[in-house]
């Protein structure tokens, strides 16, 4: 069924299909209208299951994970503040290898205080050992969700979505909503090893020696590089089933493209429209959407940019003292690239600043121009 | 699908040993204490009735045990649920919540669901075990008798009349106290060995020296000499006095007082000689010299005489009886106006001159009062017209105290209840040699007057006594754990039926009305193991066992942060630092 909605409501319609018995959470704008509809579908008796009003994002967190352990599905939802006030129980959701899956709306980081896009929320948070995914829009949110949970329930990782305020949160497209039958089928029920067990009573986070600690952490790291495979098979098992995929990355015109651009979330979008301008301008240009930012998709990288003499990584965010985050990290997958290529960061779209065609564009051919490799990142301002 | 892990170990480590070797207690710096504080019903009742406690055990239907529970501070908790002005229930933190909870009907309803009397209650082991001798068997007397028994001593109670029970045998009609419930609590109380002596008039049968012998004498003769109106044709025979009046009813003698009856007085007398009257077919009018808020009778019984058909006239005071030629008395009253004299007093009533108003009647009973007969005491042990509470000596050894009516204190049985403790206490701390006003300041239930003789028990054999605990005010609640509900009203005839005789008018509570009462007790400061903090505790440092009540808490993890005393209803848990 097609409907009209917003991005925030594509992943309350996801949540719904999966099913998602324990929903933690609290408000926030931009995320609070996620919160709103489910706990509407609860009240009316749509959805299932407990929604725990918790009174902050912490105990949200804490929540969830404690009902993971119970061998239940979890979800919560919430935004830039909110997420680093659970940045503590982040840390032990991975640690605990719990499946929850959350929906960050990306909104700036304060001070100043504002409402705004900006991917800084979720890239602090990239160190907690969760599977980070950015979506591009309503549509991408919602079959997300779902992927999300049929990933994260196989590797025992937590699953953070990411989907920009307003851009995507609020802006109402159309959205294909899958039947739930073939959403049951898709995503089969939830199995946790290492779920409470009542005969066999146990404490969880217990203190342990340094080589204890060190072996469950190489496991979970192991358990994250397998994601690349796994999400790579369950976008196809996805597609196969709904008919739409989005892969790990997505090239885009990058065939012949001398000069590629690089984007994350919503900017892809305005960005594949402005390729094309370029293209009847005659220039050599492609796109690649970065999707999975946690674990970073290296090796895919590696080899859709090969040969390439340029890219431009367009970053809505910005790491102080480090530049956008995005570029820092193409950069190091690209450190052993035989044919060296120029990798431009350019800084755009912070603080909810629109990105327009003309913006991408302006990127483009500044990136062009160069002859010379620049460290820095390249704040795009208005003139 | 890949398996990651085939066991749960291999996914995250899980420890199957118990964390308690993490002794996390030693990080606080504070503790919480079970403070067991007194709530305003137990400080504001003169018998110290362990309310909240008594009322808990109810509620979970344990009637024996909440009987006993009574019985550690009052003897007669069958009376005082029938016929106490329940001050209780006026403090009642619930009253600034909704309604006060209907203590008095639970007491009643406690004593009449347990059928078994073989309470266990055994008196204290005393070594050294003194003889005293009590006077008078009212409320006072055996209320004494009982705790001396209960503190190990040997009573012999002295009663002039043929019966023990004083006002409560002699003065309360049986449709506000049936005999068959005195007799039942006069019965647990002479089983604990209390000798009794009927018909044994101090002064008449036996001599006031020949009490020597006693290593104390508690007095308690009561106050039923009525007193007199002092107006011209009062001794007319037309004209009795009420507590002849009620005497003779209770004596079982068939009394006609006639059909048009005037009674004089605002007090408990009046209303009994009113309500008696009434059941004896005689129309009646109460005559009272102030207002009805003045009428020191309790409300209930005003407001249950009116029901039975009582009228009232108010600001009249009789002046003058004369007897018609039609045998009729006519009495001539003078019409009153009340005056202000300070903040704290009654107003008084003072005559409007010359505004007199007649009324005619078959017959008087006055019920302005009761005085003591002190014909028989020596001087000594009277002061103001009334018997000193202890006196120091009288002649030689014998230690002399009183209590009830005879001392200047407040007239009620309660009252008399709680003077009877008092000087039991006092005698025994005589033997020993002890100043009471030191131990009582002790053993106090808060600071109204009451004391208690559980805690006094508890330091008896060390000579040690805690301090006593602080009352619980409402802010102290956290009410935010309770419902709003309605006080529970306890049954009662209907009028017509009530006026046919002397049948009890209340007829108690049912057993669903008494566990529904007893469930909206807040529990003021005393754990009803409502299991909050249980719950609250994020360390599960709390223990709670309701069978054999007890609340511990495992300091050993208790990390001191005080939720469980934000979390306790009813101001149970107190933090106190660490030393």
């Amino acid at each position: 069924m097609r409907e009209f909605m917003t991005g925030n409501h594509a992943v309350a319609h996801a949540v719904k299909l999966c099913r998602t018995p324990l929903i933690a959470a609290y408000p926030i704008t931009p995320q609070t209208s996620i919160y709103e509809k489910l706990s509407e579908w609860e009240a009316s008796g749509a959805i299932k299951g407990i929604m725990m009003r918790t009174e902050s994002e912490h105990s949200a967190m804490a929540s969830c994970i404690a009902a993971s352990l119970t061998g239940v599905r979890t979800f919560t939802a919430t935004s830039s503040q909110g997420l680093a006030l659970m940045h503590e129980m982040l840390h032990f959701a991975a640690g605990c290898r719990v499946p929850v899956v959350m929906a960050n709306v990306n909104r700036l980081m304060s001070a100043p205080w504002g409402f705004w896009a900006d991917q800084l929320d979720s890239l602090s948070q990239r160190d907690t050992g969760w599977i980070q995914l950015y979506c591009e829009n309503g549509q991408e949110a919602l079959d997300s969700v779902i992927q999300a949970y049929k990933i994260a329930e196989q590797v025992y990782l937590p699953f953070m979505i990411s989907l920009e305020a307003f851009f995507v949160s609020h802006f109402m497209e159309p959205v294909e909503i899958p039947d739930q039958e073939k959403v049951d089928q898709f995503l089969p029920p939830l199995d946790l090893p290492h779920r409470f067990n009542m005969e066999k009573p146990g404490f969880y986070v217990p203190v342990v020696p340094s080589e204890l600690y060190r072996k469950y952490r190489h496991m979970a790291q192991n358990s994250m590089d397998s994601v690349k495979e796994i999400a790579a098979q369950v976008d196809q098992e996805f597609k196969a089933a709904f008919g739409r995929g989005y892969g790990i990355i997505e090239p885009v015109m990058m065939e012949d493209a001398e000069i590629v651009l690089v984007t994350a979330g919503s900017i892809t979008s305005t960005a594949r429209l402005a390729i094309r301008a370029l293209r009847e301008q005659g220039h050599r240009i492609g796109l690649l959407k970065i999707r999975y930012f946690r674990p970073f998709p290296r090796e895919s990288l590696q080899q859709a940019l090969r040969g390439k003499k340029k890219i431009a990584v367009i970053d809505r965010n910005n790491s102080i003292g480090g530049g956008g985050i995005f570029c820092q990290e193409l950069r190091a997958a690209l450190v052993h690239s035989s044919d060296h290529p120029f990798i431009y960061s350019y800084v755009a779209g912070v603080g909810g600043t629109d990105v327009t065609p003309e913006v991408i564009q302006k990127i483009a051919l500044h990136a062009i121009d160069r002859t010379e490799p620049v460290d820095e990142s390249i704040w795009i301002m208005e003139e | 699908m890949k398996v990651y892990a085939e066991s749960s170990e291999l996914v995250i480590p899980i420890s199957y040993e118990s964390t308690e070797v993490i002794e996390t207690g030693k990080w606080g710096f504070q503790k919480p204490h079970t403070a067991y504080m007194t709530a305003p019903c137990v400080e504001t009742c003169p018998a110290g009735n362990p309310i909240p406690t008594f009322i808990y055990l109810a509620g979970e239907g344990k009637f024996g045990e909440a009987l006993e529970t009574i019985l550690k501070e009052n003897p007669f908790p069958g009376v005082c649920g029938r016929v106490c002005f329940h001050p209780c229930e006026s403090v009642c933190n619930r009253n600034q919540y909704d309604e006060a909870v209907s203590v008095k009907a639970l007491e009643r309803y406690v004593f009449d669901a347990t059928v078994d009397l073989s309470s266990k209650l055994n008196p204290a082991p005393n070594s050294d075990p003194k003889k005293i001798a009590i006077i008078g068997a009212g409320p006072a007397g055996l209320s004494c008798a009982y705790f001396l028994a209960l503190l190990g001593h040997r009573v012999t109670l002295f009663e002039a009349r043929k019966e023990p029970g004083g006002v409560l045998r002699w003065g309360i009609p049986d449709y506000r106290l049936p005999k068959s419930v005195l007799k039942r609590e006069i019965k647990r109380i002479l089983r604990l060995g209390v000798e009794m002596k009927t018909g044994v008039m101090v002064g008449k049968q036996i001599s006031m020296e020949s009490l020597n012998q006693f290593d104390a004498l508690f007095l308690s003769p009561g106050a039923g000499v009525s007193l007199p109106l002092r107006i011209e044709g009062e001794n007319l025979a037309k004209v009795w006095k009420g507590t002849d009046f009620l005497n003779r009813i209770n004596t079982g003698e068939k009394v006609r007082p006639g059909k048009e009856v005037i009674v004089i007085g605002g007090g408990n007398t009046a209303m009994d000689v009113a309500r008696s009257a009434r059941r004896l077919g005689s129309s009646v009018t109460v005559a009272y010299r102030r207002t009805k808020k003045e009428m020191p009778a309790i409300s209930d019984e005003v407001e249950e005489a009116e029901q039975e058909g009582v009228r009232f006239e108010f600001l009249i005071q009789p002046v003058e009886v004369k007897l018609l030629k039609n045998r009729k008395l006519r009495i001539k009253f003078q019409r009153m106006k009340l005056r202000k004299t300070s903040q704290d007093e009654r107003p008084r009533p003072i005559p409007i001159k010359g505004d007199f108003v007649m009324m005619e009647a078959d017959r008087l009973i006055t019920a302005v009062g009761e005085g003591v007969d002190l014909s028989w005491i020596p001087q000594v042990l009277i002061e103001n017209g009334f018997l000193k509470p202890a006196s120091s000596s009288w002649s030689g050894k014998t230690k002399v105290f009183a209590g009830g009516d005879a001392i200047d204190q407040q007239r009620s049985v309660v009252m008399a209840i709680s003077s009877g403790k008092r000087a039991a206490i006092s005698i025994d701390l005589s033997f020993r040699g002890l100043d009471p006003e030191e131990v009582f300041s002790k053993i106090r239930v808060g600071s109204k007057g009451a004391l208690s003789m559980e805690a006094y028990l508890k330091g008896r054999e060390t000579g040690v006594w805690e301090e006593p605990k602080g009352v619980v005010v409402y802010d102290q609640l956290n009410t935010v754990f309770f419902m709003p509900s309605e006080r529970v009203i306890p049954g009662r005839l209907d009028t017509v039926k009530a006026l046919k005789g002397f049948s009890e008018v209340h007829t108690g509570l049912s057993s669903e009305d008494a566990r529904r009462s007893a469930l909206r007790c807040f529990s003021c400061g005393t754990c009803n193991y409502c299991y909050n903090c249980y719950f609250f505790c994020p360390e599960g440092s709390v223990s709670l066992d309701p069978v054999n009540r007890i609340r511990k808490v495992d300091l050993d993890h208790c990390k001191g942060c005080g939720t469980c005393v934000r979390a306790c209803p009813r101001h149970v848990i107190e933090m106190r630092l660490i030393s």
